[in-house]
């Protein structure tokens, strides 16, 4: 009895986590995309009444990113959506894993070509794991465009942020800020999410490049899976061995060097990625040096127009574009 | 004279069930404060010593409310979940512009919620605990992503620079709020399971489950109490965290029932049940805690810290066993 009622509970949780796997945020989509929509139908249904032809004009873009949470993926949303809403022929729909997975995003694939999608626009959750299903979308006829990360499978083009140069700006302002207070000499910490987040590592690559040469010692990288609280102790313990500046590679790790600088109140350089509320204000009230924003608008932007442009037949020979960092700090804000 | 009763002193600390493996992970913790000193001497700095026992406050906590649950012989899995669940339910509404105090007591009623779901699926539908709390867990992180539309909320403001300051960034007669706040839960919690009724019947439960039945202890009023602590000290941990960032994060606490499973193993709690000691806890959360903070101060990578742990989690409790009966155990017996 018992055991029966064990396995029909774990089956229920099974299926309920496949429900979860993969879920889309349609509400916020339709609530935004509402006008454009209407009058995508609208024109469609004047134009199905003309000719038949016509409507297959009408494309089916989906973006598949790596999960919901992110404000990150909400910008590659919004960018879309305004590209989708000028276009006026795109029918777009977000997809995402409720977590960062890769089985989970592959699920989220294949969905989408089940849909029957045009092009998809695809996060990649990891390089290698979503190739076979992604090879699966191509047969199938779906262009492949990346945005933020790619797959090491060929798509048609890729909009991402070019990590290593943006890691390396990153690492100029630090230096910058440093010597311009006198100091050439020190320690330095590095607040990384894992060893295995390609972006973040290779931002890290970039920060550490653009101390080489220097008089600084750069000291092993903390990981924090980008906990803020965490990072926050991370960030401490990095200040109590008399750091006299401290990295953070994603929103995470930022957050926390930021609130261990305040508290300390030392005059340690904290320098990070991405952009929130409370980074922005860590930055006003002068806790924070700079952060790198990425431009995840214009990945979104520009990834929905070129899956219109690669589906009206043109060709982008999978070049990669690197969207840009803009360095946000106090002046700037 | 006076050494006879010294050492009937020793005897009587000795006695106390769960003290022998107490004693031998303090002296391992002590002898791994000296190691990391020894490796960086700023390690045993005051500034860093107050900074880590500030790290350590939060997996005492958990650590309290996983020991109460694994004493019954259940386990909690939803503890890290509750703990996120907090921290987006508090720093939510103090976005909103509820006042902190409100904010709190919300949060745990929340919370308290959670256990006692926890306590009555386990005890009165008497599902496997393992199962019961792996479904809370979900649930758990549902709500903590759902209370704000599946975002990390924005900073909670100038207006709850109070809370900040009550539960982590303020200091108390020279320490840091979050080790008080620890502190105080301990001697409360632990006055609760040695010296009451409540407490006994925890740890009768955890070791017969049928005798305690027969003589007249509430099973489900017990268990569901354990859980209850369980669910009420995670709901602080989230407050805590929610105080260090200033904001809500959806994946905050993210495995800290394991911390917790760990912090009280390490400390002599046995996971089957009516065995171990709070003062245990707070040993191996100060383990788990030490290694953190000293391995990073020792410059090493983030992996050799993880093969240290898991591999200090085995052994004390292997020399417990040891320690116990002389000579390895062939088989468990209940």
């Amino acid at each position: 009895m018992k055991r029966k009622l064990f396995s029909v509970l774990m089956g229920v949780t099974m299926v309920a986590s496949l429900l979860v796997g993969c879920g889309s945020k349609t509400e916020a989509v339709v609530e935004e995309t509402a006008p454009a929509k209407e009058e995508v139908a609208a024109d469609t249904t004047t134009e199905t009444a003309d000719t038949t032809t016509e409507a297959a004009d009408t494309y089916k873009v989906y973006l598949i990113t790596m999960d919901q949470m992110d404000q990150h993926w909400v910008n590659v949303d919004a960018g879309c959506q305004k590209a989708a809403a000028e276009l006026g022929n795109v029918e777009y729909k977000w997809l995402a894993p409720d977590v960062k997975d890769d089985a989970k995003q592959i699920e989220c694939i294949n969905n989408a070509v089940a849909d029957n999608a045009d092009a998809i626009l695809l996060a990649a959750n990891g390089p290698d794991a979503v190739t076979a299903a992604l090879q699966e979308a191509v047969d199938a006829g779906v262009k492949i465009i990346y945005v933020d990360s790619a797959a090491a499978f060929e798509g048609e083009v890729t909009f991402a942020t070019d990590n290593e140069a943006a890691g390396k700006t990153a690492g100029d302002e630090m230096l910058k800020a440093l010597t311009a207070k006198g100091v050439t000499t020190g320690k330095i910490g590095v607040i990384n999410v894992n060893a295995a987040t390609a972006s973040c590592v290779s931002r890290e690559t970039g920060f550490r490049a653009a101390f080489e040469g220097s008089g600084f010692e750069l000291l092993e990288t903390q990981y924090s899976e980008g906990d803020a609280a965490k990072s926050k102790d991370i960030a401490a313990n990095y200040i109590t061995s008399e750091c006299v500046g401290i990295f953070g590679a994603n929103e995470g790790s930022t957050t926390g060097v930021g609130n261990a600088i305040q508290e300390a109140g030392d005059d340690v350089i904290g320098v990070g990625f991405d952009k929130s509320d409370t980074i922005l204000s860590l930055i006003k009230d002068g806790y924070l040096l700079a952060t790198m924003a990425q431009n995840p608008d214009v990945m979104g932007y520009e990834g929905l127009k070129a899956a219109v442009a690669a589906l009206g037949g043109e060709s982008f020979g999978g070049v990669v574009t690197d969207t840009g960092v803009s360095v946000i700090t106090k002046d700037s804000l | 004279m006076e050494s006879k009763s010294k050492q009937n002193m020793f005897r009587k600390i000795m006695s106390i069930r769960g003290m022998g493996q107490v004693v031998t992970v303090t002296v391992g913790l002590l002898v791994l404060i000296m190691v990391f000193g020894f490796l960086n001497p700023t390690f045993a700095s005051s500034k860093n010593v107050a900074n880590l026992l500030r790290q350590i406050a939060p997996i005492i906590l958990i650590g309290i409310g996983q020991s109460y649950v694994l004493i019954t012989g259940n386990i909690d899995l939803s503890i890290g979940s509750v703990v996120g669940m907090s921290c987006m339910i508090s720093a939510t509404l103090m976005t909103k512009g509820v006042n902190p105090f409100v904010a709190v007591i919300i949060t745990i009623a929340c919370c308290l919620v959670v256990g006692l779901v926890n306590g009555q699926l386990v005890a009165r539908c008497k599902l496997p605990p393992f199962i019961a709390t792996l479904g809370t867990m979900t649930i758990a992180r549902g709500i903590a992503q759902i209370v704000n539309n599946n975002y990390n909320t924005d900073s909670i403001g100038d207006g709850a620079k109070g809370f900040r300051d009550f539960f982590y960034y303020g200091k108390t007669l020279g320490l840091y709020n979050t080790i008080w706040i620890a502190i105080v839960l301990w001697f409360a919690f632990n006055f609760l399971l040695s010296k009451t009724r409540s407490g006994r019947h925890i740890y009768a439960i955890g070791s017969n489950l049928e005798a305690s039945k027969l003589s007249g202890v509430s099973v489900v009023g017990t268990t569901t109490k354990a859980y209850i602590v369980s669910a009420f000290c995670a709901g602080v941990v989230g407050l805590i965290i929610c105080a260090t960032s200033g904001m809500g994060t959806m994946d905050a606490g993210n495995m800290y029932e394991m911390y917790a499973v760990a912090a009280s193993v390490i400390g002599g709690v046995s996971t089957l049940g009516g065995q171990g000691i709070l003062l245990g806890t707070i040993i191996g959360a100060a383990i788990w805690g030490v290694l953190q903070n000293g391995l990073q101060f020792a410059g090493a990578p983030v992996a050799i810290r993880n093969i240290v742990i898991g591999v200090i989690v085995v052994v004390s409790v292997l020399l417990d066993v040891i320690v116990r009966n002389g000579k390895f155990r062939k088989k468990k017996i209940r």
